[in-house]
């Protein structure tokens, strides 16, 4: 019977240990991709590729904090002043001399392969829950597996497949599923940025590749200029974005 | 408007970020008219042009320092109406909004300037908004001007917003009926959903309460609505019995004003809206064919229907949208039907715009109303056309 008790103390412990490290894991490969910061602001480029078609490439500066963000349009010119804000699930797109903002639903997706949350600060230690798979490597690079679990239906995904760098600590690669199981798109990170905060010098997300999973289809999104801000609330305030 | 425009150009004294864009455009519009028009016998009444040539440049400037920003939106107009009387040349320029702003603190701002104040998530028309119960959504070329105010906001958290302006003119329009108004707004949000109150206090007008409201219910499926309850002044009366002579009531009964909307969006991008309207300022049916029936009479009662009528004729509507995703870079197009059902009267319209480089952007808009003379939709014209191109200029 003791022994019983003992061996379930050490397994719960195990677990709890393994979970533990998991989501410390993901915090520290967040921070790397802004989560956990009072505020970021960066410029993204993004390109989009469906079969031999290119799209225009497009400017943004984004501001983001937590799950709220606001992306506005630097090019191409026909939209520039354009802005996106989205504040948890709620999202709306307004343009200079459109009558009132368009709230718009989650589906519509900011440009080829890319969601309006991916243009956003990464919080998953936030909205997932992690569990430590397994190792695998990543072009040779040693990574920890970890799958992600939506805690609420305002994340971009439903589950994830991350793998995470054993020496970085950084999000290398990523597969993006549906609830049924269904795998959307995968997502490949490079970290040629380097940011400072709190004394610290981090690695920092500079390209993000996001492939269709069924389709030729294919959105890169470069990120540059980024800096750490507090950023006021009244900045995701749709009547104050004139 | 040139000084104001002289004084954002040396705000960088005091800015770290001066930024602007503009758009020309330059577009033809052709309307045909109804020969048997009730309302607008022979275009005796409102002679609406039947062609118009159409040249504006919209700019927008911002400047923003520490904790200071200016924005300002200048229209230069040249228009050059033809009907057949013959043809009407005029040109403007006005500053359509322009706002300074200045952040006292993390929550708080005031503001002053001319503001399109307009919210809510109906596209057929705005029930929540007094000012802009037509919201200009069913002709993108149209501009919206802003109301001149005065405007307090705190915001303490990413929930919350709470504003009290103080309107002091109705911005560039003749008629200045939003001058010394009180605007209170409410706002907040949740993880998926979103809702404002608007009370707004205008002298010798009784007061306006608003509703907005909208929840996300899935990626794809939007609900949302927005009410009012409001009196409408200079309010045209057609009483049922067509014996009777049309009234102008100073003040019209407390009506309610109602829409509830959904939209859905496919798995391309696209996405269908389907709103219902139900308007307690409008005609019933009998009072709506009293009115033609009085119109008919002579073209004093003609000219008193065009100037006084309702913004909606009638009481209950349908209005359809289908339309392309709003973020596709390379085209635009939206197609909207919408169905009144105290006169049975349609109106079906379409918008096209496609991109034939980073900075030139040709449109069209086409309207088609289907019914008779005396159905709202239909009283006017037959079909109209507008055609052009926008240019970006940065």
């Amino acid at each position: 019977m003791k022994l019983g008790i003992i061996l379930s103390l050490l397994f719960w412990s195990a677990n709890a240990c393994a979970a533990t490290d998991a989501k410390a894991l993901l915090e520290h490969a967040d921070r790397a991709r802004g989560g956990g910061l009072p505020g970021i602001v960066w410029e993204i480029k993004l390109t989009s590729r469906d079969g031999d078609k290119v799209s225009d490439e497009q400017r943004f500066e984004v501001r983001a904090v937590d799950d709220a963000s606001v992306a506005e349009t630097l090019e191409p010119a026909r939209f520039k002043g354009s802005k996106l804000l989205q504040v948890g699930r709620n999202m709306w797109l307004t343009r200079p001399g459109l009558s009132k903002p368009i709230p718009i639903s989650p589906r519509q997706r900011l440009s080829g392969e890319a969601s309006n949350g991916d243009i956003a600060a990464t919080n998953y230690a936030g909205d997932y829950d992690a569990q430590l798979t397994g190792d695998e490597a990543v072009d040779g690079e040693a990574c920890h597996v970890l799958e992600l679990t939506a805690k609420h239906k305002r994340t971009t995904y439903d589950k994830i497949r991350y793998w995470v760098s054993v020496k970085r600590e950084v999000g290398v690669k990523a597969e993006f599923y549906s609830l049924s199981g269904k795998l959307l798109k995968t997502a490949r990170f490079d970290y040629g940025n380097t940011l400072a905060h709190n004394g610290q010098r981090i690695p920092f997300v500079s390209r993000m590749t996001i492939r269709d999973a069924l389709l030729d289809a294919e959105t890169t999104m470069v990120f540059g200029t980024v800096q750490v801000r507090k950023i006021p609330a009244a900045e995701f305030d749709l009547g104050q974005m004139q | 408007m040139g000084g104001f425009i002289g004084a954002i150009f040396s705000l960088p004294l005091l800015a770290a970020d001066l930024r602007w864009d503009g758009a020309l455009y330059g577009y033809a519009a052709h309307s045909s008219l109804r020969a048997d028009s009730v309302l607008n016998p022979a275009n005796l009444i409102a002679r609406l042009p039947q062609n118009s040539s159409t040249a504006e440049a919209r700019f927008n400037f911002k400047a923003e320092g520490e904790g200071l920003r200016l924005t300002a939106r200048p229209i230069l107009l040249a228009q050059d109406d033809r009907n057949s009387f013959g043809s009407q040349r005029q040109t403007d320029a006005y500053l359509s909004q322009w706002q300074l702003r200045w952040r006292a603190s993390e929550a708080w701002s005031l503001a002053a300037g001319r503001e399109v104040l307009n919210w809510g998530p109906a596209q057929f028309r705005s029930p929540s908004s007094p000012f802009y119960f037509d919201n200009g959504r069913s002709n993108p070329m149209r501009e919206l001007s802003g109301v001149d105010a005065l405007k307090a906001s705190w915001t303490p958290n990413m929930e919350t917003t709470l504003s009290l302006a103080r309107i002091t003119g109705s911005g560039h329009v003749v008629q200045d009926s939003w001058r010394d108004s009180w605007l209170l707004k409410a706002d907040q949000r949740g993880d998926d959903w979103a809702a404002g109150l608007a009370l707004v206090h205008t002298p010798g007008q009784g007061a306006f309460t608003g509703l907005h409201g909208q929840f996300t219910a899935s990626d794809a499926l939007m609900l949302y609505g927005e009410a009012s309850s409001s009196t409408r002044a200079s309010a045209l009366q057609s009483p049922a019995d067509a014996a009777l002579p049309f009234s102008i009531a100073q003040r019209s009964f407390r009506r309610t004003t109602a829409l509830l909307g959904s939209a859905y969006t496919f798995e391309n991008g696209q996405s269908l809206n389907a709103e219902y309207l139900h308007d307690g300022h409008g005609y019933s049916a009998v009072e709506q064919s009293t009115y033609f029936t009085r119109a008919a009479a002579s073209p004093m009662s003609a000219g008193l229907s065009l100037g006084y009528a309702p913004s909606l004729l009638g009481r209950d509507y349908l209005h359809l949208v289908w339309q392309s995703n709003l973020m596709e870079s390379g085209g635009y197009w939206r197609t909207m039907a919408t169905h009144g059902f105290t006169d049975g009267g349609n109106e079906l319209s379409g918008y096209v715009e496609h991109a034939i480089s980073g900075r030139v952007t040709v449109f069209a808009l086409g309207v088609l109303p289907v019914g008779t003379a005396r159905q709202e939709s239909s009283s006017l014209f037959r079909h109209s056309v507008t055609a052009g191109l926008k240019i970006a200029l940065h």
